[in-house]
Formats: structure tokens, sequence, C-alpha cells
């Protein structure tokens, strides 16, 4: 019936990833390439779903935040990451062979039931470790830290109070822990804010003349020309101008909330927390865009990006673009572009400047 | 028109994909051969995806079991012999439809919590080189000379790993058309070639 079996697509879609990913990629892979896409559509879609896991493995970076280059974590040892606070396996399902069954939320089985129990071991004996940290950080944290990021880089930063802040490109905070208030001032950027629970003392974000308070709650904020941006993922914020009177009431917003808020007051934009992550793909090193004009993609790449893309002609700056793509890999967005788009990329210099075709 | 077609990609990404463990289910709950499961999933992947071109459905999650029904009723009718068993779950599935896919979208945090599990199922070398990729974001190339492995290797570490994880994120873990999940050595730098 199919002169191909499944497993042999399998397998060449998940050789044509991998080559890809290389760095040796020639036009005549490309040739190759596109002509297996195009001969069958269950080429095209097995390569799109490994495309797809591939993308969204990059997430596994927020892993590897704050751990030393070059070194790899055993397997299961992820309770040291500020990502997981539960520990994994206890309530898996260990058969094996449980069939179809690995229902959405409650994510994956663990196949063996002897790694669980390793894993339990691992995680007592990690979380010590962290209280340790913790309290050895807590004496010796500089009071008024500030740290930077370059054109395209990302940071996560711990905080003693078991908060954690994630960097976005040429982004500038400065962070300072007391007895009553833990503040951090976003002088540049934008960054997200993984608020460790301590009622006693707010968690304070400083941009320019507004104040964003948060208890216990995930969110970014971001500097952009005329205001602020902030993306509530989890919990509630409240939005205050700095050295406004207390009779105008401050914005609260929700977890999904999208707000600009500017001189001229704020514009919320209610949604759903999943929608606001989207935004927030950038802590995966990604932009997703859902159907934004060519104008607006190219104006993000530009802020993680030393390469400027430039758009020559004012009638392509209007196409509409969808997808993620690697936030720090302008050329490749422009190659994709080329490919997909009636443009043509002309490369002066630093400059990518696409051109109408 | 293009620029239609890869918008196309993303929605078949971001709508289609995340249904799959519901489909392997729904597909497994019908079809009496196992190893064929994952076999008429692409397929339907492929007939959803062909439909889409001309017109994209505004409710993904039946459209992809209205066509994975079809596309199993007409292998049935393709075949001589008719399992009658068979035959008759397919009549039952509109029932089933709902109950087996009330698949919810996984938050991010779910979905990194998967990735984190996919990983630490890899083969050892095979979680390495994806670790050294993904997360340290090295090139293959500097990923073989740090771990003294030919770049053929470590492509095929790439191939493999990046079936597996999505097989995890999207599927039930099992590889499609792979027995078992059993995993290849991939040591052997001789093993053959290029796609």
């Amino acid at each position: 019936m199919h002169a191909e079996s499944h497993r042999q697509v399998q397998e060449a879609a998940g050789a044509w990833l991998a080559r890809c990913d290389a760095d040796d990629w020639t036009d005549e892979d490309r040739m190759r390439f596109d002509q297996w896409l195009n001969e069958s559509p269950l080429h095209l879609v097995a390569f799109l779903r490994l495309e797809h896991a591939w993308e969204r493995a990059r997430r596994l970076k927020s892993l590897g935040a704050g751990l030393k280059s070059g070194g790899i974590p055993s397997p299961g040892n992820w309770v040291l990451s500020p990502f997981f606070d539960d520990a994994p396996s206890a309530n898996h399902s260990s058969r094996p062979d449980a069939g179809m069954g690995s229902s959405g939320s409650s994510g994956m089985r663990s196949t063996h039931r002897r790694r669980g129990e390793v894993r339990r071991v691992g995680a007592f004996a990690a979380a010590v470790l962290l209280a340790m940290i913790s309290v050895l950080t807590w004496y010796l944290w500089p009071a008024g830290s500030a740290y930077r990021t370059p054109v395209g880089g990302t940071a996560s930063v711990p905080m003693p109070d078991g908060s954690l802040v994630i960097l976005n490109t040429d982004s500038e905070i400065r962070v300072t822990v007391t007895e009553v208030e833990r503040r951090v001032t976003l002088d540049q950027g934008e960054a997200f804010f993984e608020v460790a629970r301590d009622s006693r003392r707010p968690f304070v974000v400083l941009a320019g003349d507004k104040r964003i308070v948060a208890v216990g709650t995930r969110f970014s904020v971001r500097r952009e020309d005329d205001g602020v941006r902030v993306v509530v993922t989890e919990g509630r914020v409240r939005v205050e101008t700095v050295g406004q009177s207390t009779q105008e009431p401050a914005e609260l917003l929700a977890s999904g909330s999208v707000a600009y808020a500017g001189a001229a007051g704020t514009v919320l934009q209610k949604g759903l927390p999943a929608q606001a992550e989207e935004i927030l793909s950038w802590r995966s090193g990604l932009l997703v865009f859902d159907e934004v004009t060519l104008a607006d993609a190219v104006e993000e790449f530009n802020r993680y990006n030393t390469r400027k893309i430039v758009i020559h002609d004012a009638d392509i700056a209007t196409m509409r673009v969808a997808g993620s793509f690697r936030a720090t890999n302008a050329e490749a967005f422009a190659r994709l572009l080329e490919r997909g788009y009636p443009l043509r990329v002309e490369r002066r210099g630093k400059e990518l400047i696409l051109r109408g075709r | 028109m293009v620029a239609v077609e890869d918008s196309l990609h993303g929605w078949f990404k971001r709508e289609v994909l995340l249904h799959e463990a519901a489909l392997l289910r729904y597909i497994g709950r019908v079809w009496r051969r196992p190893d064929e499961v994952h076999d008429l999933c692409q397929e339907t992947y492929a007939r959803v995806y062909e439909s889409a071109v001309k017109s994209r459905p505004n409710a993904a999650r039946s459209f992809l079991f209205a066509t994975a029904q079809h596309l199993m009723v007409d292998r049935l009718r393709h075949e001589r012999v008719v399992s009658i068993e068979a035959a008759g779950d397919v009549d039952a599935l509109n029932v089933l439809v709902d109950e087996i896919s009330a698949e919810q979208r996984v938050s991010g945090y779910q979905e990194l919590k998967r990735l984190a599990r996919a990983l630490d199922l890899l083969p050892p070398k095979c979680r390495e080189v994806i670790w050294l990729r993904r997360v340290e974001d090295l090139p293959q190339k500097e990923i073989a000379a740090r771990l003294g492995i030919a770049e053929k290797t470590v492509e095929k570490h790439i191939s493999k790993g990046g079936r597996l994880l999505a097989d995890q994120l999207f599927g039930d873990g099992r590889m499609g058309g792979d027995a078992g999940g059993a995993v290849l050595d991939m040591e052997d730098d001789n093993a053959r070639g290029k796609p």
C-alpha cells in the first residue's frame, strides 16, 4: 500500500532535522531537502513535527540557567532548578507498557521504578544543599548589585529570597534586598520575575516612573519608548505611577493580563495565561509571532541583534509573519523570509536589507 | 501565496500536534493492529495538512479526529478481509471522541517539565549531545570535538534524540515505527551516511 514504511519516513525526517541543524548545510542539501519535502505530504508533516519538538526543546535552556557551563547534570536532578518546585516521579505510573495512557497534564511516565527512587533520594539531598546555599547567599549577597546583558544575551539572576529574575536582551537591572523590601530597578530593557512568596517584604519593580508591586507571582516588565509593558502569567500585580496622588486608583493586573502603562494612563488587555506565556517565549530564546506585520517582527528582531534588519520597501512592511524563530539568528530569519515571501535579502555591511521582489 | 503556507506550518505545529497523545489513544482503541497506530496518525496529519492548504478548519481538534475516523473507514473499505469488530467500533467512535480528546493545552511550565523528563529518558550519549546542542548551544562540530566522536555521529544522535523528544513531547512516548522504542547504539561511526 505504501512504498515507504512509516519507520523509513520517520528516520528520514530525523536525519533531515539533524542535517538542517548542522553547520555545513550546503546548496545541494537544500535542493535534496526541498525535493524530499515535496515528494509526499507525509514527509512534510513528519518533518514539521520533529522541527517543532526541536524548537520547543530550546526551552531546556532555562534548566541550564545557573549551572556551570560544561557540566551536564545527571538525570532527575531538576529539583535544583527554580522551575521545578515539586519532587518528581512519586505519583507517576511506572508500568512500562501503560499503552497510550500518558495523560496530557501529568506529563510523562517514568519507565523505571528504580530511577524514581533514586530521584527521590537525590531530590532530598538537593533540597538540603539548596537550603544551605540560600542561607549562605543570604549573608553574602551584596546590596544593590547591578546586572546587564549584551544585545542578544539573556541571563538568569537568582535572588537570595528565592526569587528569580530572567533578563532579556540588552537589559539592565539593579537589585536591592533589605529586611522590608525586595526592589529591582529596571534601567533598561525587559525582565521576567518569578517572585518567591514573602508577605513581609513586597517585591517592587521600578521602571521609569512606574512602580510594579507583587507578592508571590510571575510577571515581566519591559521598558518601551513611551512607557512600560507588564505581562502577568501568574498571581496579581499592581501598577502605580511614582509620585502620583493616592486618590488615583492603582491598576491591579490579574494573571493573563498584558498592560501598557504610559504617560496617558494604562491600557489593559485581558487574556489567558497561556497567551501571556507565549509573549514571554524569549526566555527560551525564541520569538513567537502570531501573524504580526513584518515591520513589527523586524523591530522585535533588531532588539536582539547587532546585525540589524532594514525594510527597504514600504509595501512589504505590512506582510504578515507567523512562526517561532531563534531571537539571536537574524540571518536565519532573513533566509526564511527570502524563501517564503516575495522579497530578497541584500547583505550590506552589518545590515540585512529586505527589498520587494 | 507562500506567506500563507508559512503560517500554515505555524498553525499545524501549534494547533494540531498538541493532540497527538489523544489521537494515538483514539486510533489505538479502534484499530486492532497496534503496529499501525503511529502510521495512521501520520497519515491523518498528512490529510489534515492537505485539507488545510485549501482551507484551514476552525476547530483543529475535531477536524483532526474526524479525519482520523474517515481514514480508518477508508482503510477498512480497501481491505478485503474486514474485521467485523473493528468496523463496529468505528461506528461507535463519535461518542469516544469527546471523551478521549478532552486534552488540556499544556502550560509553559508543564511543557518544560515534559521536556526535562524526555531529556532524562534519552540514552546517555544521546542525552549528552542534546544537552550540549540545545542548552549550551554548541554547534555540532564543537560537540564532536568535545566528546571525541565524529560529526556524523553527533548528527545521528540529534536525529535520534529529536525523534525521541517529539514522541515524548507530543505522543505517548513510544517511538513511532520503532518497535518497543529500542535505542540504537550510535557509537559506530561507520553507520550509514547522510540522508
